[in-house]
């Protein structure tokens, strides 16, 4: 998809494959669907939600640095915080399934297979890993792991089932500069007919509150 | 030498009232928002441009630049980094102002004129009166005639039936539970939500007029977007759904007393010594977010209404006086949320139809209140919203991972991922979702403090933390299983529990507690001449229901009592 002019997205490959591998994880293409639709096939990753979560993580966190308010992206740390935690599975031997080792050494966690990947959530958000070894602002911070952990869960959700991946080649501008340019895929999965001005769903009035006089009454 | 006679620090659910109340008294007030004001000809491209400084007059407001602003799409309002209705500055190319918790969860509120009431879903019941006689230190009989007038005012009515309320309803029945035909609830039982929304349009249902003419007349049309920016309305203070940006403040203008101004980051308390009163409240500094300029204004009384992180903050930040209870013991009504998967035909016999339609009415309509423990209330998104609320936040983990014991009355717990969440999504259409508010039990060790090294352009960062109590947990767990049972009695036939996180925080209450940090009549006991009108004076979590209404109804009695106290009028109350 071409990008806008000026709305790039400066986050590195490896980032981008990371999470790539996470939302596939989590929102999978699903060839299996197919009797109902090529649409319901589609998955987190054909919509692009990968970068959708290095946009927002890139996008949330302004604290004063010396004198200046300064933006602190969090997508790359946050994809070494899920390679890191890939790695240390692994070392445990607790994979249950093959590792695609073409892919390792680009992103462990993209080389793991899907359930795997959602069992590296897990453990990162028990923490059950060696918290020194995690990149800041992660690096000895649970509670920074337990919340972004989270986040990356119901981000993906969000970034799958709302319009956002229908700003297309918008879709990484500043929000004032969306346009939409489609119906949202997530939308039509889940047969949301699309924002309205109204429904004629009326089925009447179980009770009214009535008001004389500075007093109510119920009828 | 006074700027105006009292300064209102922000406009969201209990500074608009404070606002508005005053203004009507004939004080001079003014009020500063962090935030944009939408819908407003002073900022024609809020999140955009600086635009003017300040509103004085209702004749400002502008439906079109507030259609323009509250499209109704789900990531464009409520993306909490970069949403139109979000915790940041106007201008969305910037970064949301950060507060820390290092913990699962997230924190819903809102700056900009209207406060979190611009996507709150406008539930507007009373406190349960057990929650509140002989435990707070003024009486819930003593609320009532604030109650009356904050409904009249808003208006408050009870929801209309739409499908899912009626299939709420034939659970709930099914389930036990009876009809509660009141506003002052003390026994368990169902109801209407009392919500701050007009009537639905009395020609809705009548084909000859068009959704284009119904959105521009009075009342409801039940667009179900009340989390996303209600627009059914001819002028911004007749939209239906009545948060305080379109009631209000449009009030608030009309008086001629009030004037607002957004983009304004208060960060300081001025205060002095007085030979009499002692320390007092004499003005405030705040810092304009888009020129970074800071300025001052001095007024006879502050009323300080920055909500339940903010106002603790502030106190903290602008050195006040020490008090043990300023940030402690928060309440958040512990949410949990679950939702249940109807077979189409199930629906078709008690319906008629073969959706739920979670899309159209009020976001909720219905609720069963039960004293003592909580409340569970029939609550629907658009899909965005309810795949995360439903499938992607909890403290729970992963469904597959660690699936709920046999006999449990749900079926999932927790997230759910891969193909069986396409699969439960794919039948968005006919699941209905419930929220669940917990009873909450104060306790001291929760809490907002500030970070010692970590600051924003506004100072020291909040730093948040919560932990429910075992008793909190215990009634939680009852509730998550009424709720479960209901949707068993209605035939769904997949029930799942998310089991949200501890930290995802929207009923804030109760950081600033009235009795501990304000008085009964929520002026600061250290600080004279400072009043608080936010949720965070509540003395605890109101047994459950939504919180917006009790702090509307304090912020009208403090109102006033400030009036009466430091401008000599009579207490509308005793009239």
């Amino acid at each position: 998809m071409q990008e806008a002019e000026n709305c790039q997205l400066p986050a590195d490959n490896q980032t981008l494959v990371t999470f790539r591998a996470l939302v596939e994880a989590i929102v999978p293409h699903t060839p299996e669907l197919a009797g109902f639709g090529e649409l319901q096939t589609l998955g987190a990753a054909d919509l692009g939600v990968h970068y959708y979560l290095a946009w927002e993580l890139d996008h949330t966190l302004a604290l004063f640095f010396g004198i200046h308010l300064t933006n602190f992206p969090l997508a790359a740390s946050t994809a070494r915080l899920l390679n890191v935690g890939a790695v240390q599975f692994a070392a445990a031997s607790q994979l249950i399934q093959p590792i695609n080792c073409s892919h390792w050494v680009i992103s462990p966690f993209s080389a793991l297979a899907p359930l795997d990947r959602i069992r590296v959530l897990a453990m990162l958000e028990q923490l059950r890993v060696d918290l020194g070894t995690l990149p800041p602002p992660y690096q000895n911070n649970g509670g920074n792991v337990k919340f972004i952990i989270d986040y990356l869960n119901r981000a993906t959700l969000f970034g799958t089932y709302s319009e956002w991946s229908a700003y297309g080649s918008t879709r990484l501008c500043t929000p004032t500069e969306r346009v939409l340019q489609s119906f949202p895929i997530g939308w039509e999965q889940s047969g949301y007919p699309g924002v309205s001005l109204g429904y004629r769903a009326l089925r009447g009035f179980l009770l009214t509150i009535v008001r004389d006089k500075g007093v109510s009454t119920i009828v | 030498m006074y700027d105006a006679d009292v300064i209102v620090i922000g406009s969201g659910g209990g500074g608009a009232v404070a606002a508005k109340e005053l203004g009507e008294k004939g004080l001079k007030v003014l009020v500063l928002e962090a935030g944009p004001f939408y819908g407003n000809k002073q900022w024609q491209n809020p999140n955009s441009e600086r635009g003017g400084e300040w509103s004085s007059s209702y004749h400002d407001l502008d439906i079109g630049l507030y259609k323009k602003t509250y499209n109704l799409y789900e990531n464009n309002m409520n993306d909490v980094v970069s949403g139109a209705i979000r915790f940041g500055p106007a201008d969305r190319r910037r970064d949301p102002w950060h507060r820390k918790m290092p913990q699962q969860g997230d924190i819903w509120q809102a700056s900009g004129v209207g406060g979190t009431t611009q996507h709150y879903w406008a539930q507007s019941p009373r406190a349960f009166p057990s929650a509140v006689d002989h435990i707070w230190p003024i009486s819930y009989r003593e609320l009532i005639p604030y109650y009356e007038k904050v409904e009249a005012t808003l208006p408050v009515q009870f929801s209309p039936i739409t499908p899912k309320e009626e299939l709420f309803y034939y659970g709930a029945k099914k389930a036990g539970w009876t009809l509660n035909p009141t506003l002052n609830v003390v026994t368990p039982g169902y109801r209407p939500n009392p919500n701050a929304i007009l009537p639905p349009n009395k020609h809705l249902m009548d084909p000859n007029y068009s959704m284009e003419q119904l959105n521009h007349m009075e009342g409801c049309t039940l667009q179900g977007h009340c989390v996303n920016g209600c627009t059914s309305g001819p002028s911004v203070d007749r939209i239906a759904k009545r948060g305080t940006l379109v009631s209000y403040i449009p009030l608030a203008l009309k008086t001629g007393n009030v004037s607002i101004r957004p983009n304004s980051f208060t960060i300081n308390i001025l205060t002095e010594q007085d030979p009499k009163e002692g320390l007092r409240a004499c003005g405030v500094q705040f810092r304009d977010t888009w020129t970074g300029e800071v300025g001052e204004l001095k007024a006879k009384t502050i009323v300080m209404a920055a909500g339940c992180i903010e106002s603790p903050r502030l106190w903290l930040n602008a050195g006040l006086p020490y008090n043990a209870w300023v940030g402690r013991g928060l309440t958040n009504h512990y949410f949990d949320w679950v939702g249940g998967v109807f077979d189409e035909k199930d629906l078709l016999s008690i319906l008629g139809t073969t959706s739920v339609f979670p899309y159209a009415g009020h976001t909720s309509g219905a609720r069963v209140d039960i004293p003592g423990i909580g409340i569970f209330q029939v609550s629907c998104l658009s899909p965005g919203l309810m795949s995360f609320l439903t499938y992607g936040f909890s403290e729970a983990g992963y469904n597959a991972l660690r699936p709920p014991e046999p006999g449990e009355p749900w079926n999932m717990r927790g997230r759910v991922v891969g193909p069986e969440l396409k699969e439960l999504m794919k039948h968005y259409s006919q699941t209905m979702t419930m929220l669940l508010l917990t009873d909450d039990e104060v306790r001291y060790s929760n809490r907002v403090e500030v970070d010692p090294l970590l600051k924003d352009e506004n100072g020291p960062i909040p730093v948040i933390h919560y932990s429910p109590s075992a008793k909190t947990l215990q009634r939680r767990d009852k509730l998550a299983r009424y709720a479960c049972e209901t949707l068993q009695h209605a035939g769904a036939k997949k029930i799942i529990r998310s089991d949200l996180p501890t930290g995802f925080l929207l009923h804030i209450e109760s950081t600033m507690r009235m009795g501990h940090v304000v008085d009964s009549n929520c002026e600061a006991y250290q600080v004279k001449r400072l009043y608080i009108a936010d949720n965070s004076v509540h003395f605890n979590g109101i047994g459950g229901p939504n919180p917006t209404l009790t702090t509307q109804a304090l912020a009208t009695r403090t109102a006033d009592k400030l009036a009466h106290k430091y401008f000599g009028h009579s207490i509308e109350t005793d009239k």
